[in-house]
């Protein structure tokens, strides 16, 4: 048991004073020491017995009083011990000032500094002190002062140790602070020089001075020789902790797992020997960090944040702590201590990760501007991370800065162009605006990824199946959305070994017992991060016209996301496909419980309203809803509600003509303001195309439908087929029937199949008015062969027919066939007409029975007209075909006669050779006779030649006089024939004008009378109503369309989650 | 299964063809004909295997033919026209056996009872199902589509147009389709209404009962859905999706595997009973197919499968199935 033995002044004893039990009350010993007037250096033990005991104060105050002046009167002569005195309180100054923070570190500071300087004052030369304020100068940072005065006590002594030690340690700090490598390598290979000086001159020198020479050696890189010197340390003291943390550090860094394992092992150790030493707190809090143990990370980092003051250190802390939070999803408890971490630090070149941090948790809480900051600190220290440059880009692309963006994500291809996420982020940028480049990036990245051979993530896939589908490569895109799906249920139920059995439920779409019953035999999982990919991949079976495997797929989203409110509305668009209308409206109130401001649901909602007739004055209240519900912002719905007061103006109850025009008004100026906010808006555009339309400016409407249907043809998301629909009316409008008709069929080709029977009323009105009547009577029953049901078709069938009938009558020049074909049609026209008479008894199809038995009466009337005409017509034609059938016989009979006429002049051409080789024979008799006369002489016999000769020429003609004769008779004949069809024609014309002049006179006024009773007129009217009305209705279809077909579109924008992953 | 073109005809017709039908081989007639109706008022008469003109076209179809049913003696057929006559004819001399209507309902679909011994007619506007016998051509029945329970009132009174009729094989089931997607099935035997099938809300303009199940009934719809439903049992047991528009016509295949449809998608297809799939698209029509029909088996040498298909284009084309 120590004592110090405090003399009695002017006695021989002395008070022994047990050194641990020194009285809690300092002022106790102070007493004793002043009054026995004690040597000093008695004070200066018990002084360091307090402090040794942690009694801080006690310590100051006896040292203190010791210092103060009467002391330094009296022991006037006592130079060393005061100065030793001074000195501790100056080392004790130092000390706090160290651990301090400003401004209490000054204070401490200054004191020392005093407390440094009255040592000098009494002796300038004491080593001591000049190491002391070496040591001060060190604390302060003023390295080349403090290597000053440990110089000057080096000078003297050059083995002075605590004199090596400093200067080893300026060097070494020297060293750390120094930026060029080179010099700072110097400034560790004099640190340790320096050490082993201080080893050499004192052998028996605590373990920890080795301490130096290993960190020494550590920093100089000879990790070996660091490492020896380290086992030395521990060798000579099992228990140093520096030492322990040292070698575990450089085992963690071997990056081995033995190492690793090692290293925390030696941590552990540490840890044991001393819990409080930060380094390894955070160490270890760093490993448990990543083995997952946050509990464990807590409880370590606080200890360390509590045992140290060191800023870096109490940074890293920070950090572990707050990424444990943040880990644990924690944010706003991770955000504060990154806060505090950043606080720690003086600038980010120190310790930059934890502005990494703070700027995920900005992200995470949408504040960009602080998130941005954070992440351009980190990019001060290191220009060219990637990590966080793709947040910068993901910042602008959250902020809408889409060109900064796509420039920092290219910068980041460029630094490292395997970074296949920042392909993913340029090829989302650029979906909307460069379908190419976009499918590039994304397809570079999956390339990138599979080379790597890493799984690839699902929302890439979905990217590149989302492009395909846009393009319209549904094969492509089917792919890709399979391959993002991998395997899972929907497999099963694509390849139908799951779901046969619920057919019956494919048609009551909210009924969900098939999952519930699947549940129970199998696992039911759809992963949350594949949702949107299943959804898009639903889209696609859509447009692939399955839509009872798209119908399973949402209902399977529904099922394990109730929340998942597209997935409602896509099943209601379906229903609605189907023409279940009232599953469609409650499909659509289940999506409204989930959110009753949801705007497509509304516009849904509101459409159905619209069609059902009975609900469309609520229609407008759901619009209006939606309206709000997107602050007006929303072109869809504002469009709706142009269409609406469309609708209402065209709507056929009787109203004052005010409000017809107010609502053309209101509509216009939606669309206007439509227009305003989206230029390109085609459906706006339309709207105002008919609203010209409607006022006769036809140019204007043209040229707007002609630049909306140019519009449209490009992507397969937007559809207008009624702008085609609205341009042929235009050209209707404007007697342009060629174009009109070419216009309706490209329409009803191209978007309908050809299955509308309303625009095939359209086609047989533009004929009807072309006065094509067969087109017109075709069209109009291809058109009944749709829809069945519709009896206006009927109508306008027998109308046409009678059109038709009554027309062909009336031209001057017809021919049998035709007039047959005329009485055929009035037959079918009456059959027509009496069906409607007799089926108007059963149903309201809105026809007046008289006015059809109007038409059935006409067309009775005509039809006996006709049958005059026909019969005229079928003798005319009989007498044609006589009369051809003489014409040839005559043709035959000339023919024979030519012939024989041939033969004739063949047989006398023969004949008159065989004469003329007689006469020259009868010449050579003749000679030779006259030759015998010559000798007997004798000329008669020649007269009587000649006429006989003349007798046969005779007999010749004799035999064509016979034939002349009989063509006279012939000729009789045929002139009879003619007088007989002179007759006939006589007749005809009489006949014919009187068949005109009825015809004319039903056509002309009579007609005119009986038409409008016939509600030929009102049919035309129903026409032109019709035409319009039904024009919005498409629109409103085609506009419905579009919204449900803007989703898939829409949603590659859609931020993917990644960007916010925490534990990156 | 599969389908192989064999042979197209163009214009088989000079205007949209909407009907065809096959008569099966006769007594005096080995082979089956192929009927086809068009708008152009005539039915036509085609060689089985080259689709040859097997007689001049018959006209005087009136405004168009709908619908053609071929008697199952091969013998006589019903052809009708949007005149709203059903003209009865000799398939091989074309001449007129009866000419019926229903006055004041249109006739629409036509199909002859298994045995032949009645004709049933989808009666339009009427909301009914008409029914002549064979013998006199006398009306024997008219069964009304009732309401289906809850359905709200129907203003425009369309609603129940009915457009196909199918019996069952066995003669014992009778279902109609209407514009609005109601499936009413009656006895036959004793022409009672049994019930609706629920399920499509479009025109169904085209049924037909399985040869080897006499309840399965498959339906196309202008949801362009195929449904099967039990019509004994009230209850869908399927529904086949894949046409881009209406289905307008369906056929089943004599072995009661695959069903071919018609629709105005331009395509024929053909589906898997059993895997409830689509199995084949062929798309060698360029307009509407408005029928499609499976050649009945019996006569000379016919084993081989053989599908027709009729379509708007004007031209029929004649398909191997295996």
């Amino acid at each position: 048991m120590a004592s110090v033995y405090i003399p009695v002044q002017g006695t021989e004893e002395e008070v022994r004073v047990a050194l641990d039990h020194l009285p809690q009350d300092a002022s106790d010993i102070l007493d004793i020491l002043k009054a026995e007037q004690a040597p000093l250096h008695l004070w200066l033990i018990i002084a360091r017995e307090y402090f040794k005991q942690g009694k801080i104060e006690q310590f100051r105050q006896i040292l203190e009083e010791g210092s103060g002046p009467e002391i330094d009167e009296y022991y006037a002569e006592v130079k060393y011990e005061r100065i030793a005195i001074l000195n501790a309180l100056g080392a004790f100054h130092t000390f706090f000032g160290k651990a301090e923070r400003a401004p209490q570190k000054e204070a401490h500071f200054k004191e020392a500094t005093q407390y440094y300087n009255r040592a000098s004052r009494i002796d300038e030369t004491e080593p001591s002190t000049w190491i002391g304020k070496g040591q001060l100068c060190v604390a302060k940072g003023e390295l080349q002062m403090a290597s000053d005065s440990f110089k000057i006590v080096l000078d003297e002594d050059g083995d002075n140790f605590p004199a090596l030690l400093g200067q080893a340690s300026v060097y070494f700090l020297m060293g750390d602070v120094e930026q060029q490598h080179k010099k700072a390598l110097e400034c560790y290979r004099n640190s340790l020089d320096l050490y082993k000086r201080a080893l050499r001159a004192y052998t028996d020198c605590p373990p920890a001075v080795r301490l130096g020479i290993a960190f020494c050696r550590y920093k100089l890189g000879q990790l070996d020789r660091a490492r020896q010197a380290f086992e030395r340390v521990l060798q000579l003291d099992p228990e140093n902790v520096d030492a322990l943390v040292a070698l575990a550090i450089m085992d963690l860094q071997t990056n081995e797992a033995s190492g690793i394992r090692r290293g925390m092992e030696k941590m552990g150790r540490a840890f044991e020997i001393y819990p409080y030493c930060t380094l390894a707190l955070n160490h270890l809090a760093n490993h448990y960090f990543f083995t997952g143990q946050h509990f464990v990370v807590e409880q370590l980092t606080e200890t360390a944040l509590s045992s140290s003051n060191h800023g870096l250190l109490k940074s890293q802390s920070y950090y572990n702590l707050a990424r444990s939070y943040h880990s644990k999803g924690d944010i706003e408890t991770a955000g504060r201590y990154y806060m505090a971490s950043v606080k720690e630090i003086n600038k980010p070149q120190d310790f930059v990760l934890p502005f990494v941090g703070l700027g995920q948790i900005h992200l995470k809480f949408g504040d960009y501007k602080r998130s941005l900051a954070s992440f351009e600190k980190v990019l001060e220290v290191h220009p060219e991370n990637c990590e966080s440059l793709k947040a910068i880009g993901n910042i602008y692309t959250n902020l809408g800065e889409n060109d900064k963006a796509i420039e920092t994500f290219k910068k980041v291809t460029r630094i490292d162009p395997k970074d296949h996420q920042a392909f993913v982020e340029l090829g989302e940028l650029l979906v909307e605006s460069d379908w190419a480049a976009a499918m590039e990036y994304l397809k570079t990245a999956r390339s990138l990824l599979k080379k790597a051979s890493e799984k690839i993530p699902v929302e890439l896939l979905n990217g590149i199946g989302l492009l395909y589908f846009e393009k319209a490569e549904f094969e492509l895109a089917e792919q890709s959305f399979k391959e993002a799906l991998g395997d899972g249920i929907w497999v099963s139920m694509m390849d139908g070994s799951v779901g046969r059995s619920m057919v019956s439920w494919s048609v009551q779409y909210r009924d969900q017992t098939f999952f519930h019953q699947l549940e129970e035999q199998m696992l039911v999982e759809l992963p949350c991060d594949k949702v949107t990919t299943l959804f898009n991949y639903a889209r696609l079976l859509e447009e692939l016209q399955d839509t009872v495997k798209a119908s399973l797929l949402y209902r399977l989203i529904i099922f394990k996301y109730p929340d998942y409110i597209d997935a409602y509305l896509r099943l209601a668009a379906i229903a609605k496909g189907k023409n279940n209308i009232q599953l469609s409206i409650e499909l659509i109130g289940d999506a409204l419980k989930i959110n009753s401001k949801y705007p497509n649901a509304l516009s849904m909602l509101g459409s159905l309203e619209l069609q059902s007739d009975e609900n469309w004055l609520t229609a407008k209240e759901r619009f209006r809803d939606a309206k709000d519900a997107t602050g007006g912002k929303d072109p869809y719905s504002l469009l709706q509600l142009g269409n609406w007061n469309y609708f209402a103006a065209n709507r056929p109850e009787k109203k004052a003509s005010k409000f017809e025009a107010t609502h053309r008004e209101k509509a216009k100026e939606l669309f206007l303001n439509v227009l305003k906010q989206n230029q390109s808006n085609m459906f706006a555009a339309n709207g105002i195309g008919i609203l010209h339309a409607e006022k006769a400016q036809w140019d204007i409407a043209k040229e707007l439908f002609t630049q909306v249907h140019e519009a449209a043809s490009g992507s397969i998301f937007v559809q207008v087929p009624d702008v085609w629909i609205n341009l042929a009316h235009i050209y209707f409008a404007q007697g342009l029937f060629q174009q009109a008709v070419k216009t309706y069929q490209n329409c009803l080709r191209k978007f309908f199949y050809n299955t509308d029977a309303t625009i095939l009323l359209y086609l047989a009105r533009t004929h009807y008015e072309a006065e094509q009547w067969q087109e017109c009577r075709n069209s109009l029953l291809r058109a009944i062969h749709l829809a069945p049901s519709n009896y206006l078709l009927r109508f306008n069938v027998g109308v046409s027919m009678q059109k038709f009938s009554a027309s062909t009558l009336q031209k001057t020049k017809r021919t049998a066939d035709e007039v047959r074909a005329t009485v055929s049609e009035l037959e079918n026209a009456i059959r027509v007409f009496s069906l409607l008479s007799v089926a108007s008894t059963y149903h309201s199809h809105g026809f007046d029975e008289r006015k059809i038995e109007t038409h059935v009466e006409y067309c009775k009337h005509l039809l006996d007209a006709a049958k005059v005409h026909r019969d005229a017509a079928e003798q005319a034609e009989q007498q044609t075909k006589q009369r051809l059938e003489v014409t040839r016989q005559i043709a035959l009979a000339d023919e024979a006669r030519r012939r024989a006429e041939e033969q004739r002049k063949f047989q006398l051409e023969r004949r008159k050779q065989e004469d003329e080789l007689k006469q020259v024979m009868q010449q050579e008799q003749h000679f030779e006779r006259v030759k015998e006369q010559w000798k007997h002489s004798s000329n008669s016999a020649g007269k009587r030649k000649d006429r006989s000769k003349h007798d046969d020429e005779d007999g010749e003609s004799g035999k064509r006089r016979r034939k002349g004769g009989k063509r006279r008779k012939d000729q009789k004949t045929k002139m009879q024939y003619e007088e007989e069809e002179e007759d006939q024609y006589r007749n005809e014309p009489e006949e014919d004008d009187y068949a005109t002049m009825t015809v004319g006179d039903r056509s002309g006024k009579a007609p005119d009378h009986l038409l409008a009773a016939a509600g030929l007129e009102d049919s035309d009217a129903e026409d032109e109503t019709g035409h319009p009305q039904s024009a919005i209705e498409r629109k409103r279809r085609s506009a419905w369309s579009e919204s449900d077909d803007d989703e898939p579109a829409r949603r590659p924008a859609e931020p993917s989650p990644r960007a916010d992953d925490p534990s990156e | 299964m599969k389908l192989a073109g064999l042979k197209s005809v163009d214009g088989a017709h000079e205007e949209s063809i909407w009907a065809a039908a096959w008569a099966p081989a006769a007594d005096h007639r080995p082979t089956a004909l192929l009927l086809t109706g068009a708008l152009d008022e005539t039915v036509r008469a085609w060689r089985p295997d080259d689709l040859a003109a097997a007689s001049p076209p018959a006209r005087g179809h009136a405004l168009g033919v709908l619908s053609l049913a071929a008697h199952p003696a091969g013998v006589i057929a019903a052809a009708v026209s949007l005149d709203s006559y059903i003209r009865v004819f000799d398939v091989d001399s074309g001449a007129s056996v009866a000419t019926l209507d229903a006055p004041p309902s249109e006739v629409w679909g036509v199909q002859f009872h298994p045995k032949g011994v009645a004709l049933a007619a989808a009666g339009g506007g009427s909301g009914s199902v008409k029914l002549w016998d064979t013998e006199k051509w006398q009306p024997i029945a008219s069964l009304p589509v009732p309401r289906p329970e809850g359905a709200r009132p129907d203003k425009t009174g369309s609603g129940k147009f009915v457009l196909s009729v199918a019996w069952s094989p066995d003669g014992k089931l009778l279902a109609c389709g209407s514009m609005d997607g109601t499936i009413a099935v009656y006895d036959a035997v004793r022409m009672k209404f049994l019930h609706h099938l629920e399920g499509h809300h479009m025109p169904v303009r085209s049924m037909v009962f399985s040869p080897v199940d006499p309840h399965v009934l498959f339906t196309g719809c202008d949801d362009s859905h195929i449904h099967i439903y039990d019509a004994k049992e009230k209850g869908l047991i399927g529904a086949m999706s894949g046409h881009a528009s209406w289905v307008l016509s369906i056929d089943v295949s004599p072995d009661g595997m695959a069903v071919a449809t018609g629709s105005s998608d331009r395509t024929v297809r053909l589906w898997d009973i059993n895997a409830r799939a689509s199995v084949q698209t062929m798309s060698n029509h360029s307009d509407q197919v408005w029928a499609v029909a499976f050649r009945p088996p019996g006569g000379e040498g016919v084993r081989a499968g053989r599908l027709a298909s009729a379509s708007d284009d004007k031209s029929i084309s004649l398909y191997d199935y295996s």
